[in-house]
């Protein structure tokens, strides 16, 4: 940082990737995790009916990753132009190799959802016409599933690489972030696809998919927290320019964020819910579904505090 | 006999080993510069310029940019001590003295992380000359560009809603055959401007004598952009 020349100003005039971005991460992060969590829970249990998690998690998958997809075009400078990204492609940038996963995702993430609800289908008569749809595409029904699993994952990592490649940002530019993305994506995924399955489609919640969902939760939450401690501990012991963003932990709005949003909300709120309080509390549908709103509100909280206190440290 | 045979074993070992490293040393992912190519250089002398900013009003003329945006910025700095007196007038602060300035633009990188991170190659590389340029056409106004480019060198042109950065005037000055417009422009020598491959150029002359910089050479970037900075004035 001692430079015998040097310039700190700008030409871009402000950030780069404002909220839009945050956001989309955050819905990425949430379709991926939620259809990767059911998925594994399908094959790992060999089940072949459609569970009320797997409709939940297949429905919450389409819609984040359409909304996400909203997102990313709202952000373009002028949004008529996102037809160029799907037609220009360079394999060197990491978006553009993203786009190629979401082209296959997308459609795949459709697919499955159309097999996960065959049965509400089949009880509303204007729906009807996909029925034959469905009888033609059963024999992919595996693979597809397979592969979406997959491209899941793909996409909830990708959302880490894609802005793990803006070197100036410390805070952004870490080998972990890809891996840290993958776990709440996972965590928060799942959270949203279960109380979904409870609300709407009935799922008991003390069900054996329950069982297993608590059971990987909390594991998957404790790779996060490892995660983000790698980063915290390799920027505050890292060079000058990692010494100088680790600030953002601890001084301006972003290290509230991070503290009440991200640790708060993320970590200590379902923590305490879960084992601080009496048993007949922790059991009761309130507290499922609380610890569930801050496992998602936390997982915002940590893309906005990425894309914000990240580019605000830039070296 | 043994000593024999153990330099025998070694010098097989050798042989052995530099099959299978020669390969990797070969295959590093930096491209060899070829000598006999063009590579446009741009020299700042901050020695000479006294920021009069008539190399972004040329620029702007010469790349037809919007009202408020430029391609470069002169950033002023100054090189004062704060809390002691400057040495020339001995006033303790706002003295004026010290200033210098800094030309802020595009770095023109030969390891550009704008044109790696673009997902549609609309920031790509000029075949012919190397210069990393724009294609307006194929820009969807990602602004990944923006974020990956380490000098905070690229913004987006309000009038065409795409990214945009200093070219070295390759589509308007460079086009029909002149230097670039801030290097025109300027009244004071601190531009310098030409083929650092060309050894009879005076550029590739002057970066043999003088002492030049590049800004944040720890990104790798390799910037084509290098700075000549002020010497130390007064005491």
């Amino acid at each position: 940082m001692d430079g015998s020349i040097e310039f700190t100003m700008g030409l871009s005039q402000g950030i780069a990737w404002p909220w839009p971005i945050a956001v989309y991460l955050f819905f990425a992060g949430i379709s991926g995790g939620a259809l990767s969590v059911a998925l594994f829970i399908r094959f790992y249990k060999k089940q072949t009916e459609n569970t009320p998690f797997l409709k939940a998690a297949s429905l919450v998958s389409l819609v984040t990753i359409a909304l996400g997809m909203l997102c990313l075009v709202i952000d373009l400078t002028n949004p008529l132009f996102f037809w160029r990204i799907l037609v220009f492609y360079n394999l060197n940038s990491v978006m553009s190799v993203g786009v190629l996963v979401l082209n296959a995702y997308i459609p795949l993430v459709a697919l499955v959802t159309l097999f996960a609800f065959e049965e509400e289908i089949k009880a509303c008569k204007p729906l009807h016409f996909l029925l034959p749809i469905i009888d033609k595409l059963r024999v992919i029904r595996t693979p597809s599933e397979k592969l979406v699993l997959v491209l899941a994952m793909s996409v909830c990592a990708y959302t880490g690489f894609l802005i793990s490649a803006l070197i100036r940002f410390p805070i952004i530019n870490t080998s972990v972030l890809p891996a840290l993305f993958v776990a709440s994506g996972l965590s928060a995924g799942a959270a949203a696809a279960k109380m979904l399955a409870v609300s709407v489609f009935k799922e008991d919640l003390h069900s054996k998919d329950m069982h297993t969902l608590h059971s990987l939760e909390w594991p998957v939450m404790a790779a996060e927290a490892l995660f983000l401690f790698m980063i915290i501990m390799s920027l505050a012991t890292g060079n000058a320019g990692a010494q100088s963003a680790f600030a953002a932990f601890h001084s301006g709005t972003w290290a509230y964020v991070f503290w009440l949003g991200v640790v708060g909300m993320g970590f200590v709120g379902p923590l305490l819910l879960n084992f601080a309080t009496g048993k007949a509390f922790s059991h009761s549908a309130k507290a499922f579904f609380l610890s569930g709103a801050c496992a998602v509100v936390g997982m915002m909280c940590l893309r906005l505090f990425i894309i914000y206190a990240g580019q605000l440290n830039a070296i | 006999m043994s000593e024999n045979l153990e330099r025998r074993r070694f010098l097989k070992c050798l042989g052995a080993s530099s099959l299978i490293l020669a390969p990797l040393g070969c295959s590093s992912v930096k491209e060899k510069e070829d000598i006999n190519k063009t590579h446009y250089v741009m020299v700042f002398d901050q020695n000479k310029c006294v920021g009069c900013g008539e190399c972004k009003e040329a620029c702007n003329k010469a790349n037809h940019l919007p009202v408020g945006k430029s391609r470069l910025l002169m950033e002023e700095q100054s090189s004062a001590v704060e809390g002691q007196p400057c040495p020339h007038c001995g006033k303790t602060n706002d003295c004026g003295c010290q200033r210098k300035f800094v030309r802020v633009s595009c770095q023109q990188c030969k390891n550009a992380p704008c044109v790696t991170v673009c997902p549609t190659g609309a920031a790509h590389r000029d075949e012919k000359t190397g210069i990393v340029t724009m294609d307006a056409a194929k820009c969807a106004g990602c602004k990944y560009c923006i974020g990956a480019c380490p000098y905070d060198a690229r913004f987006i042109n309000k009038e065409t809603d795409v990214a945009d950065n200093c070219d070295f005037c390759l589509h308007s000055k460079l086009a029909i055959g002149e230097l670039p417009a801030c290097v025109q422009q300027c009244r004071y020598d601190a531009l310098i401007f030409g083929d650092a491959n060309d050894p009879t150029s005076y550029v590739s002359k002057l970066l043999a004598v003088k002492d030049s910089v590049r800004i944040k050479p720890g990104f790798g970037t390799e910037p084509s952009l290098r700075y000549i900075p002020i010497v130390k004035l007064g005491v």
